[in-house]
């Protein structure tokens, strides 16, 4: 009896800490209309500035999804294969001058195969060349 | 005539993962049973063998992607061997708290998921609730809220940051596991499903090299932080229970949470008071390892994991080999299952936490 007794206590108990949650503030994200905080150092979309073509990422990406094209010493193409690409940052971590770098993007899905090939040419230097 | 075989998974929503179980069945009474495992097998030792050190690492903290902090301690330490490196002192510190905030974390996905499959859903929410504490501030310090990629040859790659962020997060952990405990402890629906069910004695768990939680609510004492260097500093106890059901499992994981908070607050405390390098300085790209072996082990939420590199002097290991805890969880199943009822299998299976990418590899 005393037993029973306990049971439903504990039940009851049980109960009372569930609904007291009813009350309280939500903790989810709507997420399209509002979006999550980021933290700085998140590793999202990549972006380079300055690439010195050194070849160093290419070496540390463990997925291999970096291609790099060179002429006359300067960077013509930098492509970073989505597909392949895990975000986990060595490009970044490791490129001696820190011209690569992950972003805070990570809206990343597309329905194209193509839009996967990440094309992050030069800004500076494409212009250079049309001039 | 009601025996017969019955197909359990691979694609069942309590095994976490991808486990199929063949079931030798007597109307609702399990007569026999053989896991089949390797549905989430990725090749993670051989495809070393075509990696350089440096790529391996970030691929690592895949192997169990709930405690990925452990996976890359076990690699980064075998390394560090390898290379003859000591590392700082505080980086080893930070090594310890990030690990064991990872230990809380585990134990409370643990925890969700397990309520979820013995059909409590509320808790679940709860769990996860808290658990999100930790994974934003792992996001914060490393980029990425379970593939952290934050341990290096030779420290951590940043300094630790909001280290006053760790205690608020922690307090309040430790004070919802009230909760939890209100809600499940004295709970007769719990209890009956788990008390006295799936018992494993000491001699057999470690027959089959049980290690972990699992291990110790068989009434045993083997944690391998009491034996490992970087944890000397600290105090804490080792959880223990002893009549090896799932009531005791669930008991030394809720212990083992307040334990290791036990040992964050004196992380914390040393990190705010004292400073130091957090790395060696050690430029990994173009590592020249000698040819030799070495060998790595650390005590994981899940039991014992060690990593062993042997390396032949070029630039990629010769072979990786890992030992996982959940491995040799599955391997106890059938001894555990048969005799019992088919709604116990979820109650018993879970208790073990099993983590099938950590067996499959
Ligand atoms: S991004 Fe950095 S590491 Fe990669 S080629 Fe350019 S400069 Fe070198
Ligand atoms: S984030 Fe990692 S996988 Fe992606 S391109 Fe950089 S190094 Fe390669």
């Amino acid at each position: 009896m005393i037993k029973f007794l306990k049971s439903i206590k504990a039940l009851l108990e049980g109960m009372f800490t569930v609904f007291k949650h009813l009350f309280k503030k939500s903790v989810t994200l709507q997420y399209p209309e509002e979006l999550p905080n980021l933290p700085e150092r998140f590793r999202g979309g990549h972006t380079l500035k300055g690439c010195i073509g050194c070849g160093i990422c290419q070496q540390v990406c463990p997925c291999n999804a970096i291609t790099i094209k060179k002429s006359g010493g300067k960077v013509t193409s930098y492509t970073i294969n989505m597909r392949k690409c895990m975000f986990c940052g060595n490009c970044q971590y490791y490129c001696p001058v820190g011209a690569i770098k992950l972003g805070t993007d990570f809206e990343l899905a597309t329905d194209s195969n193509k839009e996967l090939l990440n094309e992050l040419i030069e800004t500076n230097e494409s212009e250079a060349d049309k001039e | 005539m009601s025996r017969m075989k019955l197909n359990l998974g691979p694609q069942h929503p309590s095994t976490h993962g991808v486990l199929r179980l063949i079931l030798d069945v007597d109307g609702e009474k399990i007569l026999g049973c053989e896991q089949v495992i390797g549905y989430l097998h990725r090749g993670m030792e051989k495809m070393a063998e075509g990696m350089t050190y440096l790529q391996y690492l970030p691929t690592v903290d895949r192997i169990d992607y709930l405690s990925g902090f452990f996976n890359s301690y076990a690699y980064v330490t075998a390394v560090e061997k390898l290379l003859k490196l000591t590392i700082p002192e505080r980086a080893s510190i930070i090594r310890v708290l990030l690990m064991e905030l990872n230990r809380i974390a585990s134990h409370l996905l643990w925890l969700g998921t397990y309520l979820l499959d013995l059909g409590a859903v509320s808790p679940f929410f709860y769990t996860f609730r808290e658990r999100e504490l930790i994974l934003n501030y792992f996001e914060k310090i490393s980029g990425q809220r379970m593939m952290y990629n934050y341990f290096v040859f030779g420290g951590v790659r940043h300094d630790i940051e909001y280290v006053n962020e760790i205690m608020p997060i922690v307090k309040t952990i430790v004070e919802k596991l009230d909760d939890y405990e209100k809600l499940l402890t004295d709970n007769p629906i719990f209890i009956s499903r788990t008390k006295n069910t799936g018992v494993l004695d000491r001699e057999e768990a470690l027959a089959y090299s049980i290690t972990g939680p699992n291990l110790r609510a068989s009434n045993s004492h083997l944690d391998f932080r009491s034996q490992s260097e970087i944890y000397k500093k600290f105090e804490f106890k080792i959880a223990k229970a002893e009549a090896g059901d799932c009531f005791a499992r669930y008991k030394v994981r809720l212990e083992e949470i307040r334990e290791s908070s036990k040992i964050i607050y004196q992380a914390v405390d040393i990190l705010l008071s004292s400073g130091g390098e957090y790395n060696t300085g050690l430029n990994p790209v173009n590592l020249n390892i000698e040819a030799g072996e070495a060998f790595a082990d650390v005590e994981t939420p899940r039991g014992l994991t060690t990593c062993c590199i042997k390396s032949d002097g070029s630039g990629t290991p010769y072979r990786v080999k890992w030992r996982t805890g959940s491995f040799y969880a599955v391997q106890i199943l059938p001894k555990l299952l048969t005799g019992n009822m088919i709604s116990d299998i979820m109650a018993i299976y879970g208790s073990l936490d099993v983590m099938l990418p950590e067996v499959d590899r």
